[in-house]
């Protein structure tokens, strides 16, 4: 198997699962519809067409910079024009969008060489405009970090930490824990179910699997840090300290 | 002076509350206390430490034991698990200039400041890290101790800001803000006198509302000179 590793990293981000009617939510990890949407429009397939071998494949998404949660209170309007001439506003729906602010994530596809390969190429050059999540929000900086003949979760663990300089130079220690959704491995006790594999972007007739996840954390080297992680700060180990209650 | 050290099953409503409020927080030690008044050794003294996002611990510092029955009950593990409490004298007064230690301290660094409109100045909360960690150095060795370098950097001192807060809570039907910072690093002890006296009066402001108690422990094996 061989994977492909994706840097998704942006002003802004949104990857929603559950979003109802006026509240648009996002998910603090990149989900899996989103990503395989992202790789369907590099590769240019219509939102009509057959996902097909995109279906097959693994995704594991490592938290490298978690970014901040942001609320957008939307208060669109759309001109409606009349036959006189004049315009008028028309409000839409009040509703909350909420984003990640500069966050960062280390997002692996695991499948067959050859199609990994077509994955690695078609992201460099897209067929359609890639966006993270949501049209509003595109990625900074190239999306692609290469194809690899290692395993989902092997990639997890040895890619470098990728936030940036400054969030790695706030984190003294030399080893930081990092979170990591994937897709459960056949076999695997699954942390969670949520509904997020894409069947069909069709926008008549969206459809949706449940997925079966894994939360865990990977540990991963800072190339900034400087301290080694300290014991708890304990004052009473100074004291004896008899118990008395 | 004793050192109480109790923790804390955040899982418990009752715990939610207190940690949620500063000001419900320091009702409930201070209730541990038949008299919580300063004396002339120090004064009671708190803080909430957390580990990861499960462990919590609560310190406190006072010149009279305390008794934390109310607050394991409401807060706590009450049949597997109550408080620590272990005289502090002899450690005050094991402290030599030149010795080295590992501290903790969560305080409320504020400056004096005045905005458009204002007739008088009020304390304002340091907003940055730098901020904060200049408002500790300017200020230690006043305290008696200096901040020691930091091994990785002989520039920088050994102090790092772990965590930083804006707390909230209603007061009597007002607002309180204060804004928080957590020290964690190395210190040299300077002036004993004045070091006990931090140790046990606390520092900078907002000492009620779990800010000033700093505590030291034993340096880290690679801290030691």
């Amino acid at each position: 198997m061989s994977v492909v590793a994706l840097r998704l990293a942006g002003p802004m981000q949104s990857w929603g699962v559950g979003s109802r009617f006026v509240r648009r939510t996002t998910e603090t990890a990149p989900t899996k519809s989103g990503v395989i949407g992202l790789l369907a429009a590099a590769l240019g397939i219509r939102r009509t067409d057959p996902l097909e071998d995109l279906l097959h494949l693994r995704l594991g998404v490592r938290i490298d910079q978690p970014g901040e949660l942001m609320r957008d209170f939307q208060t669109a309007q759309r001109p409606r024009y009349d036959r006189a001439g004049t315009v008028t506003w028309q409000s839409l729906p009040l509703s909350a969008r909420y984003y990640l602010a500069d966050a960062v994530f280390l997002a692996v596809v695991e499948g067959d060489r050859s199609i990994v390969e077509g994955l690695d190429a078609a992201l460099r050059g897209p067929e359609f405009p890639l966006y993270l999540g949501r049209r509003s929000c595109p990625p900074a900086g190239p999306l692609a970090l290469g194809v690899s003949d290692v395993s989902l979760d092997e990639a997890l663990v040895t890619w470098p930490w990728l936030a940036s300089t400054r969030v790695q130079k706030q984190r003294r220690d030399r080893v930081v824990q990092l979170a990591t959704v994937r897709d459960a491995g056949p076999g695997e006790v699954a942390t969670e179910s949520i509904r997020d594999t894409p069947v069909s972007f069709d926008p008549n007739r969206r459809q949706y699997a449940w997925r079966s996840i894994v939360r865990a954390t990977v540990d991963v080297t800072n190339p900034h840090g400087t301290a080694e992680p300290l014991p708890e700060h304990d004052p009473m180990s100074l004291l004896g300290g008899e118990a008395c209650s | 002076m004793f050192l109480t050290k109790m923790q804390i099953n955040p899982r418990r409503r009752g715990a939610q509350k207190l940690l949620s409020s500063p000001q419900a927080m320091h009702a409930a030690v201070f209730a541990g206390f038949p008299e919580a008044r300063p004396t002339d050794d120090g004064r009671v003294l708190w803080r909430v430490d957390t580990h990861g996002s499960h462990r919590v611990l609560l310190f406190i510092t006072s010149p009279d034991k305390p008794d934390l029955t109310h607050l394991v009950e409401q807060a706590g593990w009450p049949t597997i698990q109550t408080w620590q409490t272990a005289a502090y004298d002899g450690m005050l007064g094991s402290l030599r200039v030149g010795q080295r230690w590992q501290f903790r301290l969560t305080a409320n660094p504020v400056r004096s400041g005045r905005c458009d409109g204002w007739n008088e100045t009020k304390p304002l909360g340091h907003v940055t890290v730098a901020q904060q960690q200049q408002w500790l150095l300017d200020r230690a060795e006043r305290l008696g101790f200096r901040i020691v370098p930091s091994q990785a950097d002989p520039a920088e001192p050994d102090l790092a800001v772990i965590d930083r807060n804006v707390r909230r809570f209603g007061r009597g039907g007002t607002q309180v803000t204060i804004s928080t910072a957590t020290f964690e690093g190395h210190l040299e002890i300077l002036d004993i006198s004045a070091m006990q006296r931090s140790l046990t009066f606390g520092i900078g402001r907002a000492k009620s509302y779990g800010c000033g108690l700093l505590t030291l422990a034993r340096p880290a094996a690679n801290g030691m000179p």
